[in-house]
């Protein structure tokens, strides 16, 4: 009976653990807490970077970054190299970005980031930049 | 009669010391609230993002065009003096034309007007500062920026904004050094110079370039009087040279600048040999920008080769030096509060070689002061009503520990003359300022 038990737990919290994965298609979404995350973007980020929709500063704006097509706003004027590249800014993406030197992670960019080193930091920053939608 | 001409040089010198400058335009021009730039959202106190919209000749936009590149700036003031009436007037109206001219040209230039007493306003150009910059180079695999300043200010042109004309703030002096703003016949605003500079990798900073004197028609086109003559001036040669270091959360900086000139002042004087060297340090802690933390010092020292001396008339055999130094010194310390609410400490201080001809009366150009002012900066923000307008109001209190090298009795008065004795700290100044932007 307690085997019974056992068996059913273990196969509830492996669906339960597929469902997750499913839902947020990433090992590093959800992860992060967001709302420190809107510290690390007023460190990070807000220089350069606006949330608001439709506020381009020295950067375009970040709301409805996750999802987006890279280089797609038609009100800001991209480098070739972000307006031709040709991924979308998934969590897996803008973690992979964000971890590194632009200019490494996207050869002829303008934008002059040296890169978040600090995993929680960026998991964090993602989290907060996935509210905005 | 006398000591009526020093209170007055004495408030002009505290005027000249706290003047502010904000320019909406360069919201506007690059979609940033004031607040990217300035520490506290109004400023003037530049973050390290300010320092490099700076070098990068103010030509950086928000990517949306054209924006009207001209702000305007009211302050009016209530006056609290020790001695003296209270007033409250306007006491300074200005237009900035601030922006960006081409992706390498772009500019800096103020227009004050200035309450002078009861309501008469003199108008006169204030800053200038015109650049070419040559961005996002790269000198043996090293980022580097390149450019040209033209400007009107030795040292305005530095982006760490310590250096006494690049703050607006600088010791009340009676001798003071050439790049002290508040120094008599200071050169502030009144030559005209072309300065190169390079920034190597963010870090490294250099700077090289010369200066002359306006025409005397130029300056009074200008809005100059004569007795606001720099003199004339050759062979300016101007230097400075910086290490930045910017952390995710901290920026500090050192760095050295040297001017040296021959001056004649009066234009048809023999001239003097005049050489300025100075050092600065600055810390600022930025965070998350909740809690920012600023602190500079700035020491320079000046030494003065005179080309000629003169006899005191009260005592005959009894001449000027000829080999002299000055010595200004400005400690500071801002805090600012979710880049709203701030406190400015300083300790301001300028000395020089004793002269008993030429600083009467008693032969020391000692003077100490030190700043404290309150601010509340409302707007300029992100979440503002409007990051593009902006409001300050200020609580400052501006005193004298130290004037004409002593504290009591600073003009010398002989006791039983009936004319009252005048200490240093009645020259202290109480006012609340309210400056609007937009």
């Amino acid at each position: 009976m307690t085997r019974l038990i056992l068996a059913r737990a273990l196969r509830g919290m492996t669906i339960a653990g597929m469902f997750m994965l499913w839902m947020t298609g990433s090992p590093y979404a959800q992860a992060g807490d967001a709302q420190a995350g809107a510290d690390v973007f007023k460190s990070e980020c807000s220089e350069c970077h606006s949330a608001k929709q439709g506020h381009n500063k020295k950067g375009p704006s970040l709301f409805g970054i996750v999802g987006r097509a890279a280089g797609s706003l038609p009100d800001y004027h991209y480098s070739d190299a972000l307006h031709q590249a040709p991924w979308t800014w998934t969590t897996d993406k803008l973690h992979g970005y964000l971890s590194q030197p632009a200019r490494k992670a996207n050869p002829g960019t303008k934008m002059k980031y040296s890169g978040l080193d600090d995993p929680k930091q960026l998991e964090d920053l993602i989290s907060y930049l996935d509210t905005f939608h | 009669m006398a000591i009526r001409v020093w209170l007055g040089m004495a408030m002009a010198l505290l005027l000249t010391s706290h003047s502010v400058h904000a320019t909406p335009a360069y919201a506007r021009q690059t979609g940033s609230p004031c607040a990217d730039c300035h520490a506290g959202a109004y400023g003037p106190a530049l973050t390290p993002y300010g320092m490099r919209f700076k070098l990068n000749g103010y030509t950086d936009t928000g990517g949306k065009g054209s924006s009207i590149p001209a702000a305007i700036q009211l302050i009016g003031t209530h006056t609290v003096p020790t001695r003296g009436n209270n007033t409250t007037q306007l006491t300074e109206a200005d237009l900035y034309l601030a922006g960006r001219i081409t992706d390498h040209i772009g500019g800096y230039v103020k227009v004050e007007t200035d309450n002078t007493g009861n309501d008469h306003f003199h108008t006169k150009l204030s800053n200038v500062d015109v650049r070419y910059v040559a961005k996002e180079l790269k000198l043996g695999g090293r980022d580097a920026t390149l450019g040209v300043s033209i400007n009107n200010s030795p040292g305005f042109e530095d982006p760490i904004g310590a250096l006494p004309n690049a703050s607006n703030f600088g010791p009340p002096a009676i001798s003071g050094t050439l790049l002290n703003p508040s120094s008599p016949n200071a050169l502030a605003t009144r030559v005209i110079g072309a300065v190169a500079y390079g920034v190597l990798d963010s870090s490294w900073l250099g700077a090289v370039g010369t200066y002359m004197a306006m025409p005397r028609s130029t300056l009074s086109d200008v809005g100059y009087r004569p007795s606001d003559d720099p003199g004339k001036l050759s062979g300016t040669g101007y230097l400075r040279l910086a290490y930045m270091k910017e952390f995710k959360h901290q920026f500090f900086s050192a760095g050295v600048v040297a001017l040296t000139t021959k001056r004649k002042l009066p234009r048809n004087a023999r001239e003097d040999d005049i050489t300025d060297l100075g050092y600065d340090l600055t810390y600022q802690f930025i965070g998350n920008r909740e809690h920012i933390l600023q602190l500079s010092y700035v020491n320079i020292l000046e030494q003065r080769d005179y080309g000629s001396t003169f006899s005191a008339p009260f005592a005959p055999g009894l001449s000027t030096k000829q080999h002299v130094a000055a010595h200004d010194q400005t400690l500071g310390l801002t805090y600012t509060f979710k880049q709203s609410y701030g406190i400015t400490l300083a300790y301001l201080k300028s000395t020089g070689t004793h002269d008993p001809v030429r600083y009467p009366p008693y032969g020391d150009p000692a003077t100490t002061s030190q700043l404290i002012t309150l601010f509340w900066a409302p707007f300029g923000k992100e979440d503002s009503w409007s990051p593009f307008a902006n409001l300050k109001l200020a609580a400052t209190w501006f005193r004298f520990t130290k004037f004409n090298g002593v504290r009591n009795n600073i003009f010398g008065v002989a006791p039983g003359l009936g004319v009252p004795v005048t200490n240093a700290r009645d020259l202290d100044q109480f006012s609340i300022s309210a400056s609007v932007a937009f």
